[in-house]
């Protein structure tokens, strides 16, 4: 069987015409099984040191604060048997408020904001649990079709303890009208999964008066060789 | 059972977010033979892969997985590199151990909503038909594809296609 679609419900499949540069992209043989457990085994391991203070807060870069809507972000890293994934590392970036990314390939017509780079990282404490100070980010356009926006979203990369967690994602926010019509969204087949991707408003993780706080859990694969999960 | 958050493509804009110093100078706990691991990626039309993020992990010289990490250092034995205008990369590493010397390689693109996984050898062909890892495609040409070539004393060069002519083998996961 050409099986290049993946075999986990969960994840999107290589080739999704509807994401224009799957394409050429997407590879056509048959991807190879790998033996039970092959990538199940322990590190790489980040050293405490990597994180520097204020890593996490994405609103303290510049003179003065950055535009936009100020989050606190904040969410557990799990792994499939329910487990908190320990002192890994969490990297995020993201579009400013006007939707534009601090990256010179970004040629949208909005305003860069020189007090934010949109970058952040740090590690999972020994909870599982992770939280970062940002802003809202913007939607903004690209070329896939007409009218194509991208939904508001912050894209997270985790490292996880063994490389069979290994992930990339996006976060979206609740509520946002483009999800229904982004292909990247929707490349995830089950729609129940698709809603794992999505925060939550949550009061009590913002600050009164001054953020609103949104929870974002993410659930890694299971990995048999971290049992403490680190 | 909780479910899992699925994969999403790092997208064009992740430069930034994702570049570490150092990240293609592998660090490690122990010595070894310097050697230099560089290639490029090309897509199915034939045109190189110019953003794209290739992440290595591997044994370290003696043979055993890095598992030290010290003060404010990269990862020990795990590169991260992001590829240029011509879609190469280079990564500064050492002789990995073991009995078939191999590093394992992840990538993420644009157009990639999930990453793909695979391996290269850095050893004969014949030898890297003996790993049990690639025992489902041991007899194929397609094997080819995940052998390095050397190129001089302490350097290998592997390319990547990830569709068409060539295409490379990658694991499922």
């Amino acid at each position: 069987m050409n099986d290049t679609t993946t075999a986990t419900p969960f994840d999107p499949p290589y080739a999704f015409d509807e994401y224009r540069s799957t394409q050429r992209r997407a590879p056509k043989q048959p991807l190879v099984a790998l033996p039970a457990h092959a990538l199940d085994i322990p590190g790489p391991l980040v050293p405490a040191g990597f994180i520097r203070s204020g890593d996490n807060d994405l609103t303290i870069r510049g003179k003065s604060a950055p535009l936009g809507e100020r989050m606190f972000l904040a969410g557990r890293l799990l792994d499939a048997d329910g487990r908190p994934v320990r002192r890994s590392l969490v990297e995020i970036w993201q579009a400013n408020a006007s939707g534009r990314y601090h990256h010179p390939g970004d040629q949208h017509d909005a305003p860069l904001d020189p007090n934010f780079d949109g970058v952040g990282r740090t590690m999972t404490d020994d909870d599982g649990c992770y939280n970062f100070i940002t802003i809202k980010p913007g939607s903004y356009p690209w070329f896939n079709h007409p009218f194509a926006w991208r939904p508001q979203h912050i894209h997270f990369s985790l490292l996880g303890n063994a490389p069979v967690q290994r992930l990339i994602t996006q976060m979206y926010f609740p509520g946002d009208p483009l999800l229904d019509i982004d292909p990247i969204y929707n490349s995830v087949p089950d729609p129940e999964a698709r809603k794992r991707m999505i925060c939550r408003l949550d009061l009590r993780t913002g600050k009164e008066n001054y953020a609103l706080g949104y929870r974002f859990d993410i659930v890694l694969a299971g990995a048999k060789s971290t049992p403490l999960g680190i | 059972m909780a479910g899992r958050t699925p994969s999403q493509t790092i997208g064009p804009y992740y430069r930034f977010g994702l570049r570490w110093t150092d990240g293609a100078r592998i660090a490690f706990n122990e010595k070894g033979r310097a050697i230099v691991l560089a290639g490029r990626i090309f897509d199915g039309a034939g045109q190189p892969v110019d953003d794209a993020i290739i992440e290595t992990w591997q044994l370290g010289p003696s043979g055993t997985p890095p598992t030290g990490a010290a003060g404010s250092s990269n990862p020990f034995g795990f590169g991260r590199a992001d590829t240029e205008k011509n879609g190469a990369f280079r990564f500064e590493t050492l002789m990995p151990g073991g009995p078939i010397p191999c590093i394992d390689v992840t990538i993420f693109s644009r157009g990639l909503l999930k990453a793909l996984r695979t391996r290269v050898y850095l050893a004969p062909e014949s030898l890297a038909r003996t790993d049990p890892l690639i025992a489902s495609i041991a007899g194929s040409e397609r094997v080819k594809t995940l052998v390095a070539t050397p190129a001089g004393p302490d350097e290998y060069r592997w390319d990547v296609r990830l569709q068409g002519e060539g295409e490379t083998v990658f694991f499922e996961f």
